[in-house]
């Protein structure tokens, strides 16, 4: 009898450890001891600033998780491809790693309107997305089941939250608003209306060309509103030379821009000519303090020991690095909640469930059922061309999906 | 609207218009030019620009040149990359197949290598702003405001062309360009060397352009992208007339007030399609532009 129940012990043992391993190896990237992850970031480039020291951020964070001993003894091992956010280059990047390095799932995408191009890809595969920092809204409403993003924020709330600053702390009635006539432009620009619509504020709305060179018009028309604020949702280039335009032009109300609006404070006052520009000045921000501010020293100091000779160059970190963190992290709690046999579905699955705060971000890290965008929360800074202090409180868009 | 408003968008987009349009003026010049001798548009124009934009940064801010050494190597490297080019490049193309679209395809592919020399560098990674060398501070023109480096702008643009012009019409070999634009074959009979004239244009091309970014770099900042500047300088060229100089001045003082006061009276979502508004009207109304002169079956 004894005998019977060990073979039947010993032969139960051997089917479920045939099929479990039958399961882990269907499921590519997976191996008893490690998990492959498929990064792409624009490592080169014009656009190298939005990504390659947020995917160094993201690498360091999963080098942690295998210094304390991987996820449940799985290792993370990282391929990295360069997608220079540009939609062909991604789009090569990503069925590179899901086709030829069979990553289990991808962590990437640092410009929205490259990484929206791989969207039909990965859904078609059943392939688990996580953005890196792009926003992603394209890819991120209407909600599917494989991809999640905005871990930086979703360019909805952007749009939202800046004016919910604008009303709530300058107290502005009438907003002159300045966003782009592209994708961008009209998400920021909805949840814009969603919040001016329930703070009972005014918007004056200018949309521009990103590759603008002459912002004499638009500005022109936006003082004519003789608004309370100048808000300004656009790319770093525009923003400058419309920030330079309302120094020329004698502007002197707040002047609020958008966290899309520069990489570099330092590199904006240059831009618009001086500090003298900047005399009521708040850019956006999404990180849960000033940059290097108490609150996120330790991501500084990890990027600094991570990477000793990229953080003596004078450019390093980039101001986006931290975004890098809590993609990272919201994969290590998923891959975590979907226990030692973890399947692509059953990461999903986790994934939606996903709920902390970083404290990294300005706000937490809420996917559900329904909600695929990351944070929704900013802060704001003011900033004279030298000294940068945090304006109190969470500004957040009031802007929800609804199909 | 009313009318104190219209008035001020009048004159404040007229204002703006004619500085911009300087500039646009200038690389329709430096276009024209070229096509008016060679018969071929050249397609990198934006970024024989945009890289002579960054070796001025390059010189003036990263390496601490003076400013007058800056502007003069500038011009020197601009003047020698693009006659370099023109010998060394589309010459070879010319011997070998002698297709205009060759040597349209080869001046696009100066255009990618400029900007991706541009791009290895680093310095066009974001937006960066060249030191203006004038001050800018505002200075009202009737109700329009106008700062000192517009004004120096547009003055330096205006004594540019005059002095091309001059080039052109009165010394002898601006008069060897127009011989070699009207008829090669004659010219060098007439004892023209074409390759030397053809390397001066390209040469002289690359100069306009130089002093088109270093007087534009401080107001529009500059990006591996800024070349795309030159799209209105065709607009320019075209509205202009192609193959006439003057057309090209007045194709790019057009092309930026009609930019302005689109944006002023229209929509600022209008000002990106106006240039080719612009093409368009010009084209059905007058299709050799402007200043054209009257179609002729060329001889051959």
């Amino acid at each position: 009898m004894t005998m019977t129940r060990r073979l039947f012990s010993t032969v139960a043992f051997g089917l479920a450890a045939t099929v479990s391993g039958a399961a882990l190896a269907q499921e590519p990237g997976l191996t008893r001891t490690s998990i492959k992850i498929g990064m792409f970031a624009p490592l080169s480039g014009a656009n190298m600033a939005y990504g390659f020291d947020v995917a160094n951020a993201a690498k360091m964070y999963f080098d942690k998780i295998n210094k304390d001993g991987g996820i449940h003894g799985r290792k993370i091992e990282v391929v990295l491809e360069d997608d220079r956010c540009n939609a062909n280059d991604l789009v090569a990047a990503v069925k590179k790693l899901v086709e030829q390095d069979q990553v289990f799932l991808l962590n990437g995408g640092s410009c929205s309107a490259a990484v929206v191009a791989a969207k039909e890809y990965v859904v078609r595969n059943k392939m688990p997305l996580v953005m890196l920092n792009a926003s992603g809204d394209g890819a991120l409403y209407p909600p599917t089941d494989y991809i999640f993003g905005a871990f930086s924020i979703s360019q909805y709330a952007v749009g939202g939250a800046i004016v919910d600053f604008a009303a709530k702390n300058l107290g502005a009635k009438k907003i002159a608003y300045i966003n782009h006539d592209d994708a961008y432009g009209a998400w920021n620009l909805e949840a814009s209306k969603v919040d001016a619509e329930q703070l009972k504020v005014e918007l004056a709305v200018e949309s521009v060309a990103p590759a603008i060179n002459d912002v004499t018009a638009p500005f022109l028309k936006l003082r004519a509103a003789n608004p309370d604020a100048l808000v300004i949702v656009t790319y770093a280039r525009p923003a400058a030379l419309i920030i330079k335009k309302a120094h020329e032009m004698g502007f002197t109300k707040p002047i609020i821009l958008s966290v899309t609006g520069t990489a570099s404070l330092s590199q904006l006052a240059d831009n618009v000519g001086g500090k003298d520009a900047l005399k009521n000045f708040y850019i956006q921000d999404v990180l849960a303090d000033l940059p290097g501010g108490p609150k996120i020293k330790w991501v500084y100091d990890m990027y600094k020991a991570a990477y000793p000779d990229l953080a003596a160059k004078p450019d390093h970190p980039q101001t986006y690095m931290p975004y890098g963190i809590p993609s990272a992290m919201a994969i290590a709690k998923a891959l975590e909640a979907a226990g030692p046999e973890p399947t692509r579905e059953k990461f999903l699955a986790a994934m939606k469930k996903t709920n902390f705060d970083s404290g990294v971000m300005a706000g937490p890290v809420v996917f559900s059922e329904t909600e695929r965008a990351a944070n929704k929360a900013t802060i704001f800074i003011k900033y004279d061309g030298t000294n940068k202090s945090l304006v109190p409180g969470v500004y957040t868009s009031r802007w929800k999906y609804k199909g | 609207m009313d009318w104190s408003l219209f008035w001020l968008f009048a004159q404040q987009g007229l204002a703006s218009g004619i500085v911009v349009g300087s500039v646009y003026a200038l690389l329709a010049l430096a276009i024209v030019m070229i096509f008016k001798t060679s018969e071929v548009p050249n397609f990198a124009q934006g970024e024989v620009f945009m890289a002579a934009g960054y070796l001025a940064l390059f010189l003036f801010v990263f390496q601490g040149q003076p400013v007058w050494l800056t502007v003069a190597v500038t011009l020197v490297v601009s003047f020698l990359a693009a006659a370099l080019f023109r010998r060394g490049v589309l010459r070879q193309v010319a011997l070998a197949s002698g297709s205009p679209v060759n040597l349209v395809i080869a001046t696009l592919g100066l255009s990618y290598i400029l900007k991706g020399l541009v791009r290895r560098t680093g310095f066009g990674d974001t937006p960066r702003s060249f030191p203006a060398l004038v001050g800018t501070d505002s200075i009202m023109i009737g109700q329009a405001s106008v700062t000192r480096l517009d004004l120096a702008i547009l003055a330096a643009a205006v004594a540019v062309m005059a002095f091309v012009f001059w080039l052109f019409a009165y010394t002898k070999v601006g008069r060897a360009m127009r011989a070699v634009g009207m008829n090669p074959k004659a010219a060098q009979l007439m004892g023209v060397n074409l390759e030397k004239i053809h390397m001066l244009v390209w040469g002289l091309s690359g100069v306009v352009s130089a002093i088109a970014a270093l007087l534009i770099s401080p107001k529009i900042l500059m990006t591996a992208d800024m070349g795309s500047i030159v799209t209105m300088a065709f607009a320019a060229a075209i509205v202009g007339g192609f193959s006439s100089l003057p057309g090209a001045v007045v194709g790019g003082f057009i092309i930026g007030i009609v930019e302005n006061f689109v944006g002023l009276f229209i929509s600022s979502r209008a000002i990106a399609v106006a240039p080719f508004a612009a093409i368009m009207l010009v084209l059905i109304i007058r299709p050799q532009g402007l200043f054209g002169g009257k179609f002729a079956i060329k001889k051959v």
